[in-house]
Parts: structure tokens; sequence; C-alpha cells
């Protein structure tokens, strides 16, 4: 299969490998949660920690690994110099102040505030990437699949997410084959020998093969799963969702704090709403 | 043993909700329990219609008019719930892909336990026990793409055995599989049926396939009626086969070319254990008769292709190993070999598609390396195995000259080639018409007619003949036949089917693991019991009926192709 | 097929396995596309085809599979590539394929191959609309809300991805629903020609 993919049919031998799909996801959805609702760097600041540690863990290829997180680290920082580059002075209103560092002209200085808003953002944008890529290293799509199940999301969805996996490789191949033999009969892809324009138009050759050949099998595999019972009761259990195991009984409670947190934190932006979004040490 | 019905139509016709006319009609059929049928009939001829108002898609997921009953297991399937029915019924497709819908053996074969909510204990314990009667237990967390054909049809079965279901219908299970592995799945099949105590329904086209192992009684279907309820040994003796457009076993037509009369034969079905005694002199004095001269025409075009100590890898471990051949103006060759060979590989590498590692392919003296995907186009043309992934217009004479627009050719030159193509693929009178009313077969000769229009002197043809019915058989390999012939045209077929090899090409390489196991005439190749074995491939029934009858195998093959392809020629 | 249905049952679709398969096909098919069918622009900027996979299962399921087939093709697109999870982009994408899946609501006739001049200026005014919707005013606002993003920046990519996928919509959708309007058509009196 192609190594480009970022998906694990297989689970892994490590703690988080080994933990069900259930965990997993609500693991995952709890932690995402808290990052996107907190600005808070007393929180954010640990969770980036573990995200590092979660992501360790897994062991992961590292080659692949060091390259993604550069590129996404690279993305970051271009997002932070654009920001920069519209509204210098960021800081003052979501961190409240403005002490200057640094003047290269009355426009553009650079404050105190505004950098440390860039530093919690970043780590809160890393540590939300990071996890996203530990969930998806140490999760099967099956498990996936079961552990949506567990929080309520109708099975039929889930099993698209479990099918849509499923198929991925097979279109892969027949997107290649259908690219290959189209270039044998003359189409021309190279960006140095045709323009835009034709490139755009002349994908419609590839294109109508390959959604004629896809949604051909719509059918076929549509009767596979009625002919086994797919649709005929309210609930399903799961294959791929094995027994607890010691790593599920210590995180449950874990998760339930996590959501006791966010849930505080909610509440308190609804209720409280602090005066600035971003705390800071050194504002009061 | 035979008396139980277990399912029985009276008078039942059935129409498709978009169709005008019945697709089945006035069937009277009954099935024991116990038994194992076979049912067999053209394309088209309402054999899946059948299979699909047993197991309950008729009417769940078809819409459509249903008179008369079908009582499945006890149960009125009309009213039947699909469910209800299929805690009955195990069906098994053709496609052994898209029925696999877990991520794992071990999940796809608990896919309905799932379903019905089964507590994962217990679901483990089924899941292991139908792993082992479909002898797959080693595999269960292997992902779907690490299998073979064969092991995802084992698969498919063991997803279905659960609830001991009574009946197991068989939608054509072998059209994917190569030779060897058809015989695992027909004898897997057979064992089931014995061992399990279960009722066996198979459609299938590839009759001696089938009738490797016993089966009880054959369906003949013809547009939508029942023909012949009959036994393999009445179907065999007759002529029925042939005027219906299904393929005899090799060995049946060999005796009923020698003349031979069948009627008082006994286990005709098995070529292993026919009594061959009483029919000996006449297949011998036949075989004398009709000698082949052993004067073999040596391939004299001038060399097209050649392979040199070509060596290729998708990255981990050689995939082909150093290999050598050379391909001569007019051959028509098969490549054929087992899954995972090496065969669809070789023709990419012969279109340009990847480039070899180590080692050069030649055309006509000219280094490949030197020349564009493109430039490689215009004299080696492949088609591949399935006409939707090569179809991107609406209109025929549009995909055909597709290729030549794309090329820049000139308009003049452009007519005159699309319209030589279509000629000689006989489209030229539908040259307007859209491509979504065509047959399977018409599609794939569009999708010739789209490859013949470059002019190319080489066609790779991959797997031209699978999943299709003998009619539409021998019009495609003998519309390939005439391009050869009349156009000297090169053809390489990459085929799983030894008939198809046997009856059309001159030259096989049999490619296994990477390496070329044989590169020699057909008729040697097929009866080299050894190459046969290792290249996962089946001894053809000639062989076995030659030993029987104590003539030299290969020079029987011969005179039987001979002959074979003279009474073609004459019509 | 000549009886009536409301719009409201042809918004919904029929939800039977056939569907649930269709969206999943759609969604891989979406997944490979964003990973491996791109057209590229310059370097580093692409337009991406899989923005005709919703307009194509629109027309074959209705405007809610479309939507989530976009909504899990995104997700799933993010996850395969391992670029992390941005649901402001999924959630525009499935506004985006709402709009541009209301195909068999005012093309009623397209599973018998009609698809003319009224249905593609219908269909393109719905891949306009959608388009602004979806990322002039859907995605920004919720990566305001989600990453409380810059929102000149959000505006600047967003416009980007808004004319990207307007005109793969309309260069690529039309002929493609075309060929698949002519697939369904029945040809009556198709006659040989010398
Ligand atoms: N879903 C459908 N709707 C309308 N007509 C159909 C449908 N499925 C099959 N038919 C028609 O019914 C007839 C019988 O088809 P069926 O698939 O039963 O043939 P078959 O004997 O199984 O052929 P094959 O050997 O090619 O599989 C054909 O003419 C076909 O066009
Ligand atoms: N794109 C690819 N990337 C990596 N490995 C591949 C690729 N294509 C084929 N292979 C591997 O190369 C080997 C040869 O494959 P190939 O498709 O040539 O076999 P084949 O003889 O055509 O088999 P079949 O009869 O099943 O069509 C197989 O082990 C296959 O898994
Ligand atoms: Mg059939
Ligand atoms: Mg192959």
């Amino acid at each position: 299969m192609d190594n480009r993919l970022f998906i694990n049919l297989k689970p892994g031998p490590t703690f988080l490998d080994r933990l069900t799909g259930k965990t997993k996801v609500r693991l995952f959805f709890v932690l995402i949660l808290l990052l996107i609702a907190t600005w808070d760097i007393r929180l954010i600041a640990p969770l980036f920690v573990l995200s590092i540690i979660g992501l360790v863990s897994i062991r992961p290829n590292p080659k692949k690994m060091t390259v993604t997180l550069v590129i996404i680290l690279i993305m970051n920082l271009f997002n932070l110099l654009l920001m920069f580059l519209v509204e210098p002075d960021y800081g003052r209103g979501v961190v409240g102040g403005s002490n200057v560092i640094f003047r290269f002209t009355d426009f553009y200085i650079v404050t105190k505030e505004t950098m440390w808003y860039f530093l919690v953002r970043l780590m809160k944008f890393m540590a939300t990437f990071i996890f996203s890529l530990t969930f998806i290293q140490c999760i099967t799509p099956s498990e996936m699949a079961a552990g949506l199940y567990s929080v309520k999301v109708p099975y039929k969805v889930c099993t698209i997410v479990s099918l849509a996996f499923r198929y991925i490789p097979d279109i892969t191949r027949d997107f290649n084959n259908i690219r290959i033999s189209m270039q044998a009969r003359g189409l021309e892809l190279d960006a140095k020998r045709v323009g835009i324009g034709t490139r755009l138009k002349q994908y419609v050759l590839i294109l109508a093969p390959l959604v004629i050949s896809s949604f051909d099998r719509v059918g076929m595999i549509a009767n596979a799963m009625d002919l086994r019972g797919f649709g005929k009761l309210k609930k399903r259990t799961y294959y791929a969702e094995h027994e607890d195991v010691k790593g599920d009984r210590i995180l449950a409670p874990i998760i339930l704090l996590l959501l006791a947190l966010f849930l505080v934190i909610v509440v308190c932006l609804i209720f409280f709403p602090p005066a600035f979004q971003v705390w800071c040490p050194w504002i009061k | 043993m035979m008396a139980e019905p277990i399912i029985t139509f009276t008078d039942f016709s059935f129409r498709y909700k978009s169709q005008t006319e019945d697709t089945l009609r006035h069937i009277d059929l009954t099935i024991y329990k116990g038994e194992k049928v076979l049912i067999l009939g053209p394309s088209g001829s309402g054999k899946s219609t059948l299979g699909n108002c047993i197991n309950g898609l008729i009417p769940f997921s078809y819409e459509g008019e249903i008179k008369g009953s079908c009582i499945v297991a006890g149960l009125e399937t009309r009213k039947a719930s699909l469910f209800k029915l299929s805690s009955h019924v195990g069906t098994v497709q053709q496609d052994s892909d898209a029925q696999f819908i877990g991520l794992s053996v071990g999940e796809d074969i608990a896919f309905s336990l799932e379903n019905n909510a089964v507590p994962r204990p217990e679901m483990l314990e089924l899941v292991d026990r139908a792993a082992e009667i479909v002898d797959m237990s080693d595999h269960l967390a292997h992902v779907p793409y690490d299998l073979s054909g064969g092991q995802k049809q084992k698969v498919a079965l063991g997803g279905v055995l659960h609830n001991d279901v009574q009946i197991l219908l068989f939608d054509e299970p072998l059209a994917a599989l190569d030779p060897t592995m058809g015989m695992t799945a027909v004898d897997l099949i057979d064992r089931i049926h014995r061992e399990q105590d279960k009722t066996v329904i198979i459609i299938e086209h590839r009759l001696e396939d089938v009738l490797y192992r016993h089966v009880d009684r054959i369906i003949l279907i013809d547009e939508g009626r029942i023909a012949l309820d009959t036994t393999p040994d009445e179907l065999l003796r007759s002529d029925v086969l042939k005027e219906m457009g299904i393929r005899e076993p090799l060995y049946i037509s060999a005796l009923k070319n020698a003349g031979v009369d069948l009627s008082g034969v006994s286990s005709l079905e098995d070529v292993e254990h026919m009594d061959i005694e009483p029919l000996r002199d006449r297949i011998v004095s036949h075989f004398y008769e009709n000698e082949p001269d052993l004067e073999k025409h040596v391939a004299s075009g001038e060399v097209l292709v050649e392979v040199k100590d070509v060596s290729f890898d998708y990255g981990s471990s050689y995939h082909l190993n150093d290999m050598n051949f050379t391909i001569r103006k007019g051959e028509k060759i098969s490549i054929i070999g087992k899954n995972g060979a090496g065969k669809s590989t070789m023709a990419k590498l012969l279109c340009g598609i990847i480039r070899p590692k180590k080692g050069e392919i030649t055309f006509r003296g000219q280094n490949c390396i030197e020349m564009s995907i493109k430039e490689i186009g215009n004299h080696i043309g492949y088609v591949m195995q399935n006409p939707n992934q090569m179809i991107a217009k609406n209109i025929i004479r549009d995909e055909v000259e597709l290729a030549m627009k794309l090329n820049g050719r000139s308009k003049e030159e452009t007519d005159k080639n699309v319209e030589e193509a279509l000629r000689m693929c006989d489209l030229y009178s539908m040259r307007n018409w859209p491509v979504s009313v065509l047959s399977y077969g018409q599609k794939k000769r569009v999708t010739i007619a789209s490859i013949l229009c470059l002019k190319p002197d080489i066609l790779i043809v991959d797997e031209p003949t699978a999943g299709q019915d003998y009619r539409h058989y021998t019009e495609i390999m003998g519309f390939l036949e005439e391009l050869n012939r009349d156009y000297g045209i090169t053809i390489l077929f990459i085929t799983h089917d030894m008939h198809l090899a046997i009856e059309y090409t001159d030259r096989s390489i049999v490619f296994s693991e990477g390496n070329i196991l044989a590169d020699d005439y057909v008729f040697r190749v097929l009866s080299d019991s050894d190459i046969i074995k290792r290249a996962n491939l089946k001894q053809t029934s000639l062989v076995t009926l030659a030993d029987k009858t104590g003539l030299d195998p290969e020079k029987f093959i011969q005179a039987f192709i001979q002959e074979e392809r003279r009474s073609r020629a004459n019509g | 097929m000549s009886e009536k249905k409301s719009v409201g049952s042809l918004i919904l679709g029929k939800w039977n396995t056939k569907t649930i398969v269709g969206i999943a096909i759609g969604a891989a098919l979406f997944a490979v596309l964003m990973n491996y069918g791109g057209i590229k622009i310059f370097t580093n900027t692409s337009l991406t085809t899989a923005m005709i996979v919703d307009v194509i299962v629109g027309a074959l399921f209705g405007p809610l599979p479309a939507a989530l087939t976009a909504f899990l093709g995104n997700f799933l697109a993010d996850l395969i590539g391992g670029w992390g999870f941005w649901f402001d982009w999924s959630i525009g994408n499935a506004v985006l394929g709402f709009f541009v899946g209301l195909i068999p609501v005012y093309a009623r006739k397209f599973d018998e191959g009609v698809f003319g001049v009224k249905e593609i200026i219908i269909y393109a005014i719905t891949v306009i609309v959608g388009n602004i919707v979806a990322f002039g005013a859907v995605t920004p606002l919720l990566t305001y809300l989600f990453y409380s993003q810059e929102l000149t920046i959000t505006w600047g990519q967003a416009t980007a991805a808004l004319i990207g996928n307007a005109s793969v919509q309309l260069v690529l959708g039309i002929p493609l629903l075309l060929f698949l309007a002519s697939r369904n058509k029945k040809s009556s009196n198709l006659a040989k020609e010398d």
C-alpha cells in the first residue's frame, strides 16, 4: 500500500495503541475540546508537553514524523508572520497591553504582548496538531468507527467512515491506472508543456472514468452488506472493539475529569468573561 | 434422503420495474435439502436474477413485479424480510473485492455478527469456527490488500456460514481466480457441502472447473425459462451446450471430435474416473488420422521488442528478475502465471509506464529509455481489463479519436485512422451511438479501437475474457484473431485462462515469482506437468485424457488445437 | 419514475444501504483526489479536483449525502494527508456540498438523462452562491470562532479557495454532469448507419 498514507490498519504494540477505540476517541475529543476552549498557557503548556510525550510513546517513523512536523511548524510560523504584517499590535486587543520591544516603523512595532500571544497561539496549534497526529497513528479505522459509535454517533455514519477507509487504497490504485493509461494515449499533464487552462479541462478525461468505475461498485457493496444483515437492528457491536485493558480503566476517570474541566472553563467564559482573551503573567 | 424440498418455485415470474418484459418466466423448480445444483445459462438469461429471488434481494433491493410463489426454507420470499431470509441463505458474489467490507479478515467474517449485535466474546468464538471451516484461521489479522482473490473468496464464504445457514448460494465464485485457486475454491465448496450438510447452489460459466467436483444436478436457464434440468452426464452427452453458447469441457470436445459415441460412457463428468477402455481405439485412430504435422512454424517476422536482462522492483524485493525474451511481428503470445507473478508489471514496463531498474527494453533496436510514454504509446498499446476504466467520452467516435486528438495529429489522418479502426472493430455503423448502450463485450471493442487508431504494432490485452460468457468470449477472441491475421498486429494476451492460451495463441511465456519459467509453444508448455505445478496453472483435461489413452500429451494437445482451429476457420 | 416527489424528500434523499455506501465511496474518492488529484498552478499552490465529488454524489443521491460526503471526505483527506484537523474547512465544504448537491431538486429528470441549458445555469448559480456562503461566510466565521485567526488573512485564504473551487466545479463539473446524464439517457431509435 502507498506509504504516503498516514493511516494504520493494524494496531501497534504501545500503551496508546492497545487502548480500546472508545478510550482513544473520547480522550482525543476531550483534549481537542480543551485546546479549542482555552487560551491560558497554564493549561496549554502542560497539554503541549503531554502531546509530545504521547507522540513519542507510540514510536512513530522518525523521518516521516520530522518532515510532517517541520512542514506544519513552517505553516504556522508563516501564518503568524502574516498576522504580524496585517496587525503588528495584535496583542493590545487580546492580551491587554502594548510594551514595545522594538520599533521598525511607527506601524511595525514588536510588543511583548503580541509576542506572548504568538507563543501561546503557536503552542496551542502545535499541541492540537500533534494530538491529531498521535491519534491517527494509534487508531485503526475500525476502532475509530467503534469509538465514534461509543460517543453516540449513529452506527450508519460510523460505517461510512470505516468503509471509506476500506476503499481508499482501491480507489488510489484505480486513479493511478486511469491516469497512466490516459498518458499512454497521449494526455499531457506536464506543467511545463501545457497551460493551466488546458490541463484543467483535460482532467475530465481522467475523472470521468474514475467516477464511473468508482460508483459502479456501490450497488454490489450495498448488496453484500444487505445480505449480511446491515441495518437490521438499532444497535451494533464491533469485532475490533476489544475488552477494556488496564489503560482504559485508568483513563476512564481522567477523561471524565478533563470533561468536567472543559465544562468549567466554558461556564466561566460565558458567565465571567475575562477582560482579555489571553491570560498573561504581567497583565493584571 | 432427498425427500424434503427446501426451495420451491411455483409458476414464478419476475419483471424488473424498469423493464417491459418479464426477466424470469413461469419458473417451476424444486431444490431438495442437501443437493448440490449448478445453474448454467448464457449471459443475461436471468441466472443472477433467480439467485436474487432466492436470497431475498428481490424484492428487498430491486423493485419489480412478482407473480407466482417462491418458498425458501418455509418462507414465502415475497413476504419474508431480507434479514430473516439471510439467516437461512448465505450468498457469495462474484466480485471478491467489492464484498470484502471489513478492514481485516476477522472483521469481514464478523460483519453479519456485528449487525446482529452479538456480544464480542461470543463473536470471537463464532469467527474462529467459521475461519477454521474455510481454512483462514492463520490469516485473521490480514488486511484485504494482502490477500489473493482466492483467499478473499474464502473469507466471503466464511462470513455467511454463521447462524447455521442451510443454503449456500454462489454467483460466479470463480470469475476472478487463477486456475489453481479456482480448483481450491471448488474443493472447499465441495467439502463444506459434504461436511456441513448444506444445500449448495452454484451459478457459474466455467463448467469444466465446477465439474472438477461432483454436482448432483444442472439447471440450464435460457431467456428466463428453465430450458433443461438434468444430470451432468446427460448434459455433457447432449449437444445443448454448444447450442446455448456455453463452453464444453475440453476433453468432451476432444471426445466429440473423435466421433466417440458418448451414450454408454459412465461418469462422463469426471475425466479422471471415466471408463476410457471402450473408447480408446476410436480416440487413438482419430488421433493418427489427424496426426499433427510436426514441422513447427517458427515465428520469423521482424524483431519488434527485445527485453534484455530486465529487472524491476516496487521498492522492497525484486518483483522481476533478469527477464529475457523477444517479440516478433505477427506473433500471438500468451503471458500466463499465477496472481502476483508480475504479468501486469511486465506489461507496464513494455509500455514505458514504469522503467526497468536494470537491463533494457528495445523497440525496433531503439532503447525505450530514450522514448516518452507517449511515443511508446504510438507503437505499443495497452488495453486494460475493465473497459469502464478507459472510456472517457459519451460517443463511440469521440472515444476512438481521443488518442489522435491528444497526440495532435492532423484532421485528415485522424479521420482516416478512426474510420479504419472503427471498421476493423465492426463499430463503424454504430459510431454515433452513446457508449452507455453497449454491452460489456462491445465496450471492450471500443477500448481496443481507441488504441488501434494510433496504429500500434503491438497490442497488449490484459485479461480479455474475464467474467464473460462463452459467446462474448468467442466474439472478442475471434475479433482479436482477425486483427492478427488480417492486419499483422502482434498480440500479447495476459491471462489466467488456459482455454484461451490453447485455442488462440501459439507461444506462451510462463511467469512465476518474477522469473520466466518457460517460453515455448503452447502445447509444449501445457503438457509439462512440472511447469504447470510451479506456475499455479491447472493441468488441462486434455493431458489427463491423453495419459489415460496412452498418447503423447504434447502431440495430443497439438492435434486438438489444429483440429479446433481448422473447424473455426471453416466457420 | 414519474411520481412527484416533494422538495423535502428530495433534499433528504433516500437513506438506504446504497446511499451509505455511495457516501463512503464518495468520501474516499474525495480524499484520494485531495491528496493526489491536484492540478499545479504555481510551485506550491494547486487546484484540487476533489471538489467535483460532492457534485457527483449530489447528482446521484441528493444534497444531504453530498454535504456529508464533503465533510467526511475533507476529514479523511486531513487524516491521511497528516496535516491535522481543520473542522472549519470541513464544515465549509459540507455547506458547499449541500448547495452543489441540490441537482435532484431542480433537475428532476437527471436520472432519465435530462440536463439542459436551464439546469446548467441553475447549477452554475448554486456553485457560485454555495462557494460564497461556504467560504465567504461559514468558514471564516468558524475559523474566527475556533482559532480566533485574524480575519483579513482568513478572508484571503477563503477567497483563494472560493475562486479555485468554483472554477473546478464549473470547468470540470459541467462536462462530468453531462457525461453522467447522457449515460442515464434511454436511447430509443438508434439506427445503424453506413
Ligand atoms: N437491476 C436491474 N434492473 C433492470 N433490469 C435488470 C436488472 N438486473 C438485471 N436486469 C436484466 O435482467 C436480465 C437478466 O440479468 P441477470 O443479471 O439475471 O443475468 P445473468 O444470467 O446473471 O447474466 P450474467 O451471466 O451476465 O451474470 C438482463 O437482461 C438484465 O439486463
Ligand atoms: N504499484 C505497486 N506498488 C507496489 N507493489 C506492487 C505494485 N503493483 C504491483 N505490485 C506487486 O508486484 C507484484 C507483481 O504484481 P503484478 O500486478 O505484476 O502481478 P500479476 O502477475 O499481474 O498478477 P494478477 O494475475 O493478480 O493480475 C505483486 O506482488 C504486487 O503485489
Ligand atoms: Mg449474473
Ligand atoms: Mg495483473
